[in-house]
């Protein structure tokens, strides 16, 4: 459905608003793999990664309107609707109940086909470029959904140090997003 | 405040990749406002962030793409905002209660109608009943009047009859037949004289009407002379009580002036009776 128009956000934005079909499936062709490399990130499976990311683009299509454009880029609201679509999925009983299963076949058959391995693929494949340090916390916080308190209390790390830590992770990061 | 050292503190990179509490988020809103690097910064990081996750991008399986628009209805116009629908979501689904709304209103509107037309005929054939009956009431009415004076003309002449047949059962009612004098019109003409209340009658319904102006006067002959006994009223149809009279050898009706004579007019002497 890709026609070769590319559109200006604003614009895109503007249509999307509209429910357009056309600016629906540009969004899809230019972002959906950004998107879906995101959710595999957070849902290593496959199946559940397909479903989300349609989960994912049906919650774009509905909340659209409440998408403002001068709190950040497009993406980025994608890229947390993403993100918290997929820490949900996890934390959920059915998939909770579904990993103890798998971990049983795995120990019987050692067959890993339905899982992707994700390391070089989204922000893993930045995150995995930094110290092991700040690795953990940007696992914790960013792919696993916990808050910083949280991970104060998981890691028996003072609260204070949680937050420098991240921070500084995440200046690291940004330095590896520019080079 | 240090801004360029805020920036680089690594709250712009927490803030958007989403990591950021409440307070962090509200005191970022707030100061972006005032300080347009701290816009810039947040700007700058998300378009990188979106290029680096561009190209280390999964493609998904085709199927998806096709799955996800499928299950969505497009409003293909820009003629601005349009009521839109995601199919089978049932939060997202207001444009077929909608539908059925105004399908429920087209049929109250229809059901509506039908109902004033069915009332209207009802009132119309209640109206041409209640005119019927109306016209029924009046005509009862007016019967029920004319028959009901009727009965007070009976009453009125049952009452003289009653009367009379009193006064002529009376042993002490003198009769006085008073003849019509030749050359006037065959009439006669009755007085009732009641010896002891000296009370005078006159029926006088065979008498004709007198002309305009004219009235009939009864008269008692005592000892030769005419003794003025009452005028004849005109409204009088039955029995007339007249004057009292003592004591008379005749009594006779004559012709007069309205308001009668004090002596008769003998030329116009209508009636003559002698007990």
């Amino acid at each position: 459905m890709n026609n070769g128009i590319t559109y200006a956000e604003s614009e895109l934005v503007l249509l999307l608003k509209q429910r357009n079909e056309s600016a629906y499936s540009y969004l899809y062709d230019h972002y959906a793999g950004s998107l879906y490399a995101i959710i595999l990130n957070i849902v290593p499976d496959r199946e559940l990664a397909n479903d989300l990311l349609q989960e994912v683009f049906i919650k774009i299509w509905k909340q659209i309107d409440s998408y403002d454009p001068t709190k950040g880029r497009l993406f980025t609201w994608m890229l947390n609707i993403s993100r918290n679509a997929s820490i949900d999925a996890v934390r959920s009983k059915s998939y909770q109940q579904s990993q103890k299963n798998r971990e049983l076949t795995e120990h019987a058959d050692n067959v890993n086909s339905v899982h992707t391995n994700t390391d070089k693929i989204g922000l893993r494949a930045i995150v995995n470029k930094l110290k092991d340090d700040y690795k953990v916390l940007v696992e914790l916080s960013y792919f696993e959904g916990y808050t910083q308190d949280e991970i104060s209390k998981m890691l028996k790390i003072p609260l204070g140090t949680v937050k420098t830590r991240l921070r500084n992770a995440l200046i690291q990061l940004k330095q590896v997003i520019k080079s | 405040m240090d801004i360029k050292a805020y920036i680089e503190s690594g709250v712009i990179e927490n803030y958007v990749l989403g990591l950021a509490s409440e307070e962090e988020n509200a005191e970022i809103n707030r100061l972006r406002v005032n300080y347009p690097d701290i816009d810039f910064a947040i700007d700058r990081f998300s378009t990188d962030l979106e290029l680096q996750l561009n190209s280390s991008s999964v493609t998904p399986p085709a199927y998806i793409k096709e799955r996800i628009f499928e299950s969505l209805t497009f409003q293909n116009t820009f003629k601005g905002r349009y009521l839109y629908t995601e199919k089978g979501d049932q939060l997202h689904t207001p444009v077929i209660p909608l539908k059925k709304h105004v399908f429920t209103w087209k049929w109250m509107a229809a059901a509506s109608f039908l109902l004033l037309m069915i009332s209207s005929v009802f009132n119309f054939l209640l109206y041409n009943r209640y005119s019927d009956k109306n016209d029924a009431y009046q005509a009862l009415l007016s019967e029920k009047n004319s028959l009901f004076a009727a009965n007070k003309v009976y009453q009125v002449s049952q009452k003289e009859w009653e009367l009379t047949s009193k006064m002529m059962s009376d042993p002490s009612m003198v009769l006085i037949r008073m003849k019509t004098t030749p050359g006037k019109n065959n009439k006669d003409a009755t007085v009732f004289w009641d010896s002891k209340t000296k009370e005078v009658y006159l029926v006088a319904n065979e008498l004709p009407h007198p002309e305009m102006g004219k009235q009939f006067q009864l008269w008692a002959i005592v000892d030769g002379k005419p003794v003025d006994a009452g005028i004849v009223d005109k409204n009088c149809t039955g029995i007339c009580k007249m004057k009292n009279t003592t004591r008379a050898q005749a009594f006779a009706i004559t012709l007069e002036k309205q308001g009668g004579n004090p002596n008769p007019t003998m030329e116009q002497l209508m009636v003559m009776g002698t007990i």
